[in-house]
C-alpha cells in the first residue's frame, strides 16, 4: 500500500484549518459511500495515465464529472458521463443549495478532486469550505489543503499506484 | 477694492477694521453666467458627475444582483487589528464583529484601491513633471478625436482641454482615494456587498487617473496620436547588443528615462550604447517623441518575469528604477555583478544615498569605485546626465572582469551534481513547475528539461530561497536556456493611444450588430499559469476569426515575441486599426484607459448616448450591446485588479487566469436561475427575456483553451442581429469543439430563430433541437416554429435601468 498520509507539507497556508490527510482505503470508502458525488476533474489529467485512471473510477461507481479547465477533451468517447463546467463557476454554484447540478438532480454532497493546479483548486475551495458543507475529497498528486480530506504530497510514481488502490478498492 | 466674483482674498495685519458686504448680487449673477457658460460648452449632463461612495451604489447593486460577488478568501484569519487574529472559518465573525465574507471583500476591495492609488499618484507625478515644464495651457492631442476624454467626461462630467483642466479632476480622484481608504479601518465599513460597491468605485476612479496620466504624456512627450501605423518595436531578452554599455530601465513612469534619451540623443550616443527596459517603462520610451513613426532605438527587454534574468545575465552596466512592478530585490542582486542601481522617483528608494543634490561627476566617481552600491537620483537633468556616464564608465570595467551569474559549464556541472532531489524547490514553485526532475536529468547533461522551464519560470526565486544546498536554480534555467534567451526577439508595435473617433464611427455598427463578433481585450502582467505562448495563442486564434484584438502593457510584449512559419509576428500580420481582423496596442499599462474609452466612445458617438456624468446609462448600453470582454490572463498585480474592476463596473466582463482567484472575489452569474436574466425594454418598461451572457463579470480560467472558449461566448449580446448571433455562434460552437472536443451544452439558448444558426452547421442543429429540446421544426422551409425561450425584435432597446423607461 502507498502511504498517501506521510507528507502534508505546506509552502504557504491558507490559514488555521488544514484538510485530514487519507489513506487510500478512507478515501475509496469515502467515494463509495457518497450520496451524490461530482467527479471534478482538472486539465492535469490530460496526461495519459492519469486519465485513463480517472475514467476507471468514473465507471467503477458510474460518478459524473465536472470536466474544469479544458480536461473535457479527454473524456469525449470514454463512455463516462462527463460535462464541461468552469472551476469557478463550479466552486460558487457549489455553495448554492438551490443549483439544479449539472444533471438537474440538485446539488452534490460529495466532491472528488484530481488533475488539478494545486495553488487554483485551493482557491476555489476556499468558498466551499467557508460558505457550504460540501465534502471535498482529493485524490491528486498534491497536498490540497482547503479540501476537507486529501492525499499527501506524492511522487508521480506513488499518485499513480494510489489511484490504482483506490480503484481497486471501489 | 477690485470686483470680486470668486475665490477667496486675505486681508493681513489690519486690526480694529469693520467689512461690510454690501451687495452681492452682481457677483452671484456673474458666477451664475459662467456656470451657464461651461454648461452649455460641457453640453447635457448626465445624473451623477464627480460621484462620490454612495452616488453609483444602485448601479453596483444592480450589477451584483445578477453577478453576484463570489468569495475564495486567501486566509481564514483577519490579522488586521489588535483584537486578533480572528479565525473566521465557515463564516464566524471576527472580535470587530465582521464576518468572513465582510473580511474578503475589504481585501478585495483593498487591492483594487492600492492599484487606483498607483496608477493615479503616477499620474500626479507626470502630470506635475509636464505642467511644470510646458505650462498649464498646453491643449491636449489625443489625435484625431473631439471626444479626448471619455473616462474623465463619463465620470467627472468634465471634458478638459488643456493640461491645467486635468488638475481638478486629479484633485477629485486623490479626495476620493482618501475617502475610499478610510472605510478599511476597523469599525468602518463591514457589509460585504458595500465593500464590493467601493472596490467598483476604486475601478473607475482608476481608469480616470490612468487616463490623466497617459493624456498628459501622449500630449506633451510626443507620443504616437491615435496612429494605428505606430513604428514596430524590438523585444526579447536577445534584443540587447551586450558589445556597447547597457542601459536598463525598470518600472512605469518614464518621466525621468527621457532625460537620459534626450542626453543620449544630444551627445550622439544612440548607436554608441544601448537603452532597453522591463514593464510599461519600456513601452513609454519606445513612444517617446515617436509620432513621426521613426523607429525608436529604445528596445523592450521584456516584463516582470524577466527583471532577475537580465540582471542575472550581467548584460546590464547600469539599472535605472522609477516606480511600479519593480523587484525588491534588485540592490541585492546588482551589487553582486556591480551593476549600479540609480532610484529617479521617491516611491522607490530602496534605502540607497540620496545624491540628488551633488555633482554627477562626483556620483560616477563613487558608483564606479563601488563605494556606494547606487543611489537616489531625483534631479532628472543630473540623472539625464549620471545614468548614460555610469554605463559608459561601468562597461569596461565589467567587461573585463566577465561578471555574470550564469554558471560556466563545469560550475554548472558542480552545481547540479549538489541537488539532493528533496523537492523542496517543487513544492515552493508557484508555477508548480517540475524543477527536480530537470535537475536529475541534468546530472547525465541533458539539460533539455531545464532549458524548458525557461519560459515557464515568472523568475521569482522562491526556488533558492528554500533550497538548502543553496543552489541558484535560476541561473541554472538562465544557463540551460543560453540559445533560446539569444534568440528571444520579436516585434510589437509601439502604442498608438486612443481609438480614434472615426474609427468608432466606422466599426460601431459592425460591433453592436455583432458582425463584428467581439473585441478581446488581452491586458495585463506576466503571471501566466504556462509560460508566455499563451496569450499569443488566443490573440492569435481570435484574429483569425475576424475579432477585434485589443492589447496593452505585458501581454502586449509577450505576444510579440513568437512567430510564424515565414518568421513575422502578429503585429507583423495583422494590421492596428480599430477594425475586425486588427491587433492594436494602446501602450503601457496607463493606457489601458484607452480600451475602456472605446466602449465608451461606441455609445457616445455612435449610438449618440451623452456621455458626461452618466456611467450607469453608458456601462448599461456596453453591458448590453458591445461584446468586448477583457483577459488579463497574468494579472498578478493590485493595478490589474483595479483596472479589472473598473471594467465591470463599466459593463465590461473580465477573465483572468488561475492564479487570480487569489485575488479573493470573482462576480460569477446563475447562468439556471432564469429570474436573473431579464431586462427592460425602454420603449414600454416591458421585461424582455435574454441569454446568459455574459455570464460573469469576473471570473477565471484554467487553461488558455478554456479561456477561448469563455471569450467567445461572452461575446455574444442581446442586441446581436441575427447575421451577428450566428458569426459568434459558429465561432463559439467551433471554438468548443477544437478545444474542449464538445459542442457546449447551451448553445440553444442564444437561439431566437434558425437565421441565427451557423450556416455550416444548420440542419444538424435544427436536428438536436428537435431531438433534445422538443422544438417544432418546419422542415419544408427549415424553420423554427416553436421552441426558443429568448425572441429577437430589431427595435427594442434592452436596459437593466429602470428609469431609462419610458412610462418610469
Amino acid at each position: 500500500m502507498v502511504d498517501t498520509t506521510k507528507n502534508t507539507k505546506l509552502f504557504t497556508t491558507y490559514g488555521v484549518k488544514t484538510s485530514k490527510a487519507i489513506s487510500t482505503e478512507i478515501a475509496a470508502k469515502l467515494i463509495s459511500k457518497a450520496k451524490r458525488p461530482l467527479f471534478v476533474v482538472g486539465t492535469g489529467v490530460l496526461d495519459p495515465e492519469v486519465l485513463d485512471r480517472a475514467v476507471k473510477i468514473a465507471k467503477a461507481k458510474n460518478i459524473p464529472i465536472a470536466a474544469t479547465g479544458s480536461s473535457m477533451i479527454g473524456f469525449v468517447d470514454k463512455g463516462v458521463n462527463a460535462k464541461y463546467i468552469n472551476l469557478h463557476a463550479l466552486g460558487f454554484y457549489l455553495t448554492d443549495p438551490n443549483w439544479p447540478g449539472l444533471d438537474g438532480n440538485g446539488n452534490y454532497d460529495t466532491i472528488i478532486l484530481l488533475g488539478h493546479k494545486k495553488y487554483y483548486i485551493n482557491q476555489v475551495l476556499s468558498a466551499t469550505k467557508n460558505f457550504s458543507d460540501v465534502k471535498a475529497i482529493s485524490i491528486d498528486k498534491s497536498y490540497i489543503q482547503n479540501a476537507t480530506m486529501s492525499f499527501g504530497n506524492l511522487s508521480r510514481a506513488d499518485h499513480i499506484a494510489a489511484l490504482d488502490e483506490v480503484i481497486d478498492l471501489l | 477694492m477690485s470686483k470680486l466674483t470668486t475665490g477667496s482674498f486675505s486681508i493681513e495685519d489690519l486690526e480694529s477694521v469693520q467689512i461690510t458686504i454690501n451687495n452681492i448680487v452682481g457677483a452671484a449673477k456673474e458666477v451664475a453666467k459662467e456656470a451657464k457658460e461651461v454648461k452649455e460648452e460641457l453640453g447635457p449632463m448626465g445624473p451623477t458627475p464627480f460621484p462620490s461612495i454612495a452616488t453609483l451604489r444602485d448601479w453596483s447593486f444592480t450589477l451584483f444582483d445578477r453577478y453576484e460577488p463570489v468569495y475564495t478568501p486567501m486566509c481564514d484569519q483577519c490579522c488586521y487589528c489588535t483584537f486578533g487574529p480572528c479565525n473566521l472559518e465557515g463564516n464566524k465573525r471576527g472580535a470587530c464583529g465582521i464576518d468572513m465574507k465582510g473580511q474578503a471583500a475589504r481585501e478585495f476591495f483593498l487591492r483594487c484601491l492600492t492599484g487606483c492609488a498607483c496608477h493615479s499618484a503616477h499620474g500626479r507625478h507626470l502630470l506635475d513633471h509636464i505642467i511644470d515644464l510646458f505650462g498649464e495651457d498646453m491643449p491636449i492631442n489625443m489625435g484625431a478625436s473631439n471626444v479626448i476624454a471619455p473616462n474623465i467626461q463619463l465620470v467627472t462630467g468634465r471634458q478638459p482641454k488643456t493640461l491645467g483642466e486635468l488638475k481638478p479632476i486629479m484633485e477629485y480622484v486623490e479626495e476620493e482615494v482618501g475617502q475610499l481608504l478610510a472605510t478599511v479601518h476597523a469599525g468602518q465599513e463591514a457589509a460585504a456587498i458595500d465593500y464590493d460597491n467601493k472596490a467598483m468605485m476604486a475601478g473607475y476612479l482608476d481608469h480616470v487617473g490612468m487616463e490623466v496620466s497617459d493624456i498628459a504624456q501622449v500630449t506633451a512627450l510626443g507620443f504616437p496620436k491615435s496612429d494605428p501605423e505606430a513604428p514596430l518595436v524590438e523585444v526579447g531578452m536577445g534584443t540587447i547588443d551586450a558589445s556597447k554599455p547597457v542601459i536598463i530601465a525598470i518600472g512605469h513612469n518614464v518621466a525621468g528615462v527621457t532625460y537620459i534619451m534626450d542626453y543620449m540623443e544630444d551627445n550622439g550616443l544612440t548607436d554608441k550604447m544601448e537603452i532597453g527596459g522591463l514593464c510599461c517603462t519600456a513601452f513609454d520610451m519606445t513612444r517617446y517623441k515617436r509620432e513621426d513613426r521613426k523607429a525608436p532605438y529604445a528596445k523592450i527587454v521584456g516584463t516582470i518575469s524577466k527583471e532577475l534574468k537580465i540582471v542575472r545575465s550581467g548584460i546590464p552596466d547600469v539599472i535605472v528604477l522609477d516606480e511600479q512592478c519593480v523587484r525588491a530585490d534588485l540592490v541585492e542582486e546588482g551589487k553582486k555583478l556591480k551593476i549600479p542601481i540609480i532610484a529617479s522617483n521617491e516611491k522607490i528608494m530602496y534605502g540607497l544615498p540620496d545624491r540628488t543634490n551633488d555633482d554627477v561627476d562626483a556620483i560616477v566617481k563613487d558608483l564606479v569605485s563601488g563605494t556606494i552600491p547606487g543611489c537616489v537620483m531625483l534631479d532628472y537633468e543630473k540623472l539625464g546626465e549620471l545614468v548614460p556616464k555610469v554605463a559608459q564608465a561601468m562597461a569596461p570595467i565589467r567587461e573585463a572582469e566577465g561578471l555574470s551569474a550564469i554558471p560556466t559549464d563545469d560550475e554548472m556541472k558542480a552545481l547540479v551534481s549538489k541537488c539532493a532531489e528533496c523537492g523542496e524547490c517543487a513544492l515552493a514553485c508557484p508555477e508548480e513547475l517540475a524543477i527536480p526532475a530537470a535537475i536529475a536529468a541534468a546530472k547525465g547533461e541533458d539539460y533539455s528539461a531545464l532549458e524548458e522551464l525557461h519560459d515557464l519560470c515568472v523568475g521569482c526565486r522562491r526556488c533558492e530561497q528554500v533550497c538548502n544546498k543553496e543552489i541558484p536554480v535560476l541561473s541554472l534555467i538562465e544557463k540551460a536556456a543560453q540559445k533560446a534567451i539569444a534568440e528571444e526577439k520579436g516585434f510589437v508595435r509601439a502604442g498608438r493611444g486612443q481609438v480614434s473617433d472615426p474609427e468608432i464611427r466606422a466599426e460601431g455598427l459592425n460591433l453592436v450588430m455583432g458582425t463584428t463578433p467581439g473585441v478581446i481585450a488581452i491586458i495585463g502582467c506576466s503571471n501566466f499559469p504556462a509560460g508566455t505562448k499563451d496569450v499569443y495563442n488566443i490573440a492569435e486564434e481570435f484574429l483569425n476569426r475576424n475579432y477585434i484584438v485589443a492589447v496593452s502593457g505585458c501581454s502586449a510584449m509577450d505576444i510579440g515575441m513568437y512567430k510564424d512559419a515565414d518568421g513575422k509576428t502578429l503585429y507583423e500580420r495583422f494590421p492596428g486599426r480599430f477594425e475586425r481582423g486588427n491587433i492594436f496596442n494602446t501602450g503601457s499599462c496607463v493606457s489601458n484607459a484607452h480600451i475602456s474609452a472605446t466602449c465608451h466612445k461606441v455609445a457616445g458617438i455612435f449610438a449618440g448616448r451623452n456621455l458626461s456624468g452618466n456611467l450607469a446609462e453608458i456601462a448599461d448600453y456596453s453591458l448590453n450591446r458591445i461584446g468586448a470582454v477583457g483577459l488579463a490572463w497574468g494579472a498578478y498585480s493590485q493595478k490589474a485588479a483595479a483596472i479589472g474592476t473598473g471594467c465591470n463596473i463599466y459593463g465590461i466582463p473580465a477573465i483572468v487566469g488561475p492564479h487570480s482567484g487569489k485575488y479573493r472575489r470573482a462576480l460569477i452569474a446563475k447562468t439556471y436561475d432564469d429570474s436573473k436574466w431579464k431586462l427592460y425594454d425602454s420603449r414600454n418598461g416591458s421585461e424582455l427575456a435574454i441569454p446568459p451572457s455574459p455570464e460573469f463579470l469576473l471570473t477565471t480560467a484554467e487553461t488558455w483553451q478554456e479561456a477561448c472558449v469563455m471569450l467567445a461566448k461572452n461575446c455574444i449580446r442581446v442586441s446581436d442581429n441575427n447575421m451577428g448571433r450566428s458569426i459568434k455562434l459558429t465561432h463559439w460552437l467551433e471554438i468548443s469543439e477544437k478545444y474542449l472536443g464538445v459542442l457546449p451544452d447551451d448553445w440553444w439558448k442564444f437561439v431566437r430563430s434558425e437565421a441565427d444558426l451557423p450556416l455550416a452547421k444548420r440542419e444538424m442543429l435544427l436536428k438536436m433541437l428537435e431531438s433534445e429540446h422538443g422544438w417544432e421544426i418546419d422542415w419544408k422551409k427549415k424553420k423554427i416554429i416553436s421552441g426558443p425561450s429568448i425572441k429577437f425584435d430589431v427595435s427594442s432597446q434592452p436596459t437593466n435601468l429602470k428609469r431609462l423607461c419610458k412610462e418610469a
